[in-house]
């Protein structure tokens, strides 16, 4: 019984910590002008809508762009991801573990070692501050990520699967459309969300391919907001909170997947 | 034959292989080429002019060499204090009382925040004067902890590195209860029998085969402490007096705000060496040992 106290006491101080600035931030958030001067622990004294309001207004656009830019470019890193990551899965070739080595290793090298070629590029192609550029560059950048999850995942799958569909004389893409795809559901859904989840919350790109609010990502905006001086603490607090509301519901409801995703990632590093 | 075997295999994966080529290592070389003239001016090629930027970053720049410390130490508290903490949330959420699964949700909730969100919520923690942290320990009579927090030279960096435990226990956390999860019921039913306690069955049984999740979880860590960029230029923007600046928020200042484009490329190429010694060489050693 004391063992069992003991435990939820440490269960509980070790959530405090987690749980105690998203309360200062929920609490904010939901407080009047006048309120805020009781500071950010004091328990909101109403329910008060306006603060989301205005950031709201302050940063729908960018709440679209991003939605826009994550939802493509999920669904384009995805396929191509279950694509490739087919292939090094279940077909041998000459220096087929090079090539997914090379690939893989992607995902390491840090943003900034590619950061100003990047801009330029995208200057150069007429993709600076649009859509497609970030789409492209969010595609590119997670096709080491998606092709290490999909090869992963379809390791479950087995060899002699592929070996009587290639004997029956379907070839690789008709093994791919028939038998692949229909199994690949709930490996789309987890590395859907993981790449969701990721491109949605990243900033450096967003920051440096575009200029303006009419492609800029929702991350550049909160930021934005919490850098001007005269948008009010309240205001800053419900932003963030708008932004972070999809990612973190994502999170409670499929914390499966996403904890699938997170270990099928990192097991075969 | 094996040519025409090979066709259909090469078209699934050349999208991948294409894009990660280009955005990833032509790039990369690109960016050395940078680094090595003097291109400071948009339209405007520069000059060849070798490792001249190197020289003035390693010779002359006290900043750099600030921003190369600062990185180092956040790497240092960051991995410090996170491999531990997500050991010991591992380990009770193990013990497995009711209502475990709730705890796990929370203590995952901050992975789920952008940088940026919580950059910003946490800059409101740490105001000195109306934050939230200071705020709660005058409620609690406990004037004597506050702390001047993200606008002191000594803790800013401190700071960074708090939010960042905040944002990757969980994670640490995660990979560590699936590697005590997963360990031979075996070998718990045998330590069981020899009367060992609780607390001796994980300190000299199960943590000691967490290895591999060690591994992984340092591999991530590393990975996001060294392009610690977001969190650091909403939280802290580098100061005060650069003294929160690290090699991603210098190289942007330098390259975007300052236009110097082929020194910020010269920083870049520093970030890529060490991504290089700290990530790429330990990963490829553990792929060739896993062949063995």
């Amino acid at each position: 019984m004391t063992r069992n106290a003991l435990i939820y006491l440490v269960l509980i101080a070790l959530a405090f910590f987690y749980i105690f600035p998203v309360y200062t931030l929920l609490n904010t958030s939901l407080k009047t002008d006048e309120d805020l001067k009781y500071g950010p622990v004091t328990p909101t004294h109403s329910i008060y809508f306006g603060a989301y309001i205005q950031a709201f207004n302050r940063i729908k656009k960018q709440l679209l762009n991003s939605a826009i830019i994550a939802v493509f470019a999920t669904i384009l890193s995805s396929v191509l991801g279950s694509m490739s990551g087919y292939i090094f899965s279940k077909f041998r070739f000459k220096g087929d573990k090079v090539i997914f080595l090379v690939l893989v290793l992607g995902f390491y090298i840090a943003p900034q070692s590619i950061l100003i070629p990047l801009v330029i590029f995208m200057g150069k192609i007429g993709f600076f501050n649009t859509y497609y550029g970030l789409i492209l560059t969010h595609v590119a950048y997670g096709m080491p990520i998606t092709t290490l999850l999909f090869r992963n995942y379809y390791e479950g799958i087995p060899q002699e699967l592929v070996d009587a569909s290639l004997v029956d004389g379907c070839g690789t893409f008709n093994t791919y459309l028939k038998i692949f795809l229909p199994l690949s559901l709930p490996g789309f859904a987890v590395v859907g969300i993981f790449q969701f989840t990721n491109i949605w919350n990243e900033f450096l790109f967003g920051l440096t391919l575009t200029r303006g609010v009419a492609y800029q990502p929702v991350t550049v905006a909160v930021a934005n907001l919490k850098g001007t001086t005269v948008v009010a603490w309240n205001t800053i607090c419900a932003g963030a909170t708008i932004a972070t509301i999809p990612v973190v519901l994502i999170y409670i409801f499929l914390l499966k997947m996403i904890i699938k995703g997170l270990l099928m990632g990192s097991v075969k590093g | 034959m094996i040519v025409k075997k090979n066709i259909p295999n090469i078209i699934f994966i050349a999208p991948a292989v294409i894009l990660v080529v280009i955005f990833v290592y032509i790039f990369s070389g690109w960016n050395v080429w940078t680094s090595l003239t003097d291109w400071r001016i948009i339209g405007r090629m520069g000059k060849f002019i070798g490792v001249q930027n190197y020289i003035e970053l390693f010779t002359n720049d006290d900043t750099f060499r600030m921003c190369f410390f600062n990185t180092i130490k956040l790497m240092a508290i960051f991995i410090g204090l996170t491999i531990p903490l997500g050991i010991i949330c591992a380990i009770f959420l193990d013990l497995g009382v009711k209502g475990k699964g709730i705890f796990r949700t929370i203590y995952l909730i901050p992975l789920s925040f952008s940088f940026v969100a919580s950059a910003t919520m946490w800059s409101w923690m740490f105001m000195p004067d109306k934050g939230s942290i200071n705020t709660l320990l005058r409620m609690l009579n406990l004037h004597f902890l506050t702390q001047p927090w993200i606008t002191s030279t000594r803790q800013a960096i401190i700071c960074v590195a708090i939010v960042y435990i905040w944002q990757f226990s969980g994670f640490a956390t995660l990979i560590y209860y699936a590697g005590i999860s997963s360990v031979d019921p075996n070998i718990i039913d045998a330590v069981k029998v020899d009367g060992a306690t609780t607390f001796q069955k994980y300190s000299r049984v199960v943590i000691p085969l967490q290895k591999p999740a060690t591994l992984t979880v340092l591999l991530i860590l590393l990975m996001y402490s060294l392009r610690a960029f977001d969190l650091v230029w909403v939280l802290t923007g580098g100061g005060p007096a650069f003294s929160s600046e690290v090699l991603a928020t210098y190289m942007y200042r330098v390259t975007f705000n300052q236009n110097l484009f082929a020194y910020g490329a010269s920083i870049s190429f520093v970030m890529f060496i060490l991504s290089f010694i700290i990530i790429i060489i330990p990963v490829l050693i553990g792929t060739l040992k896993i062949r063995e």
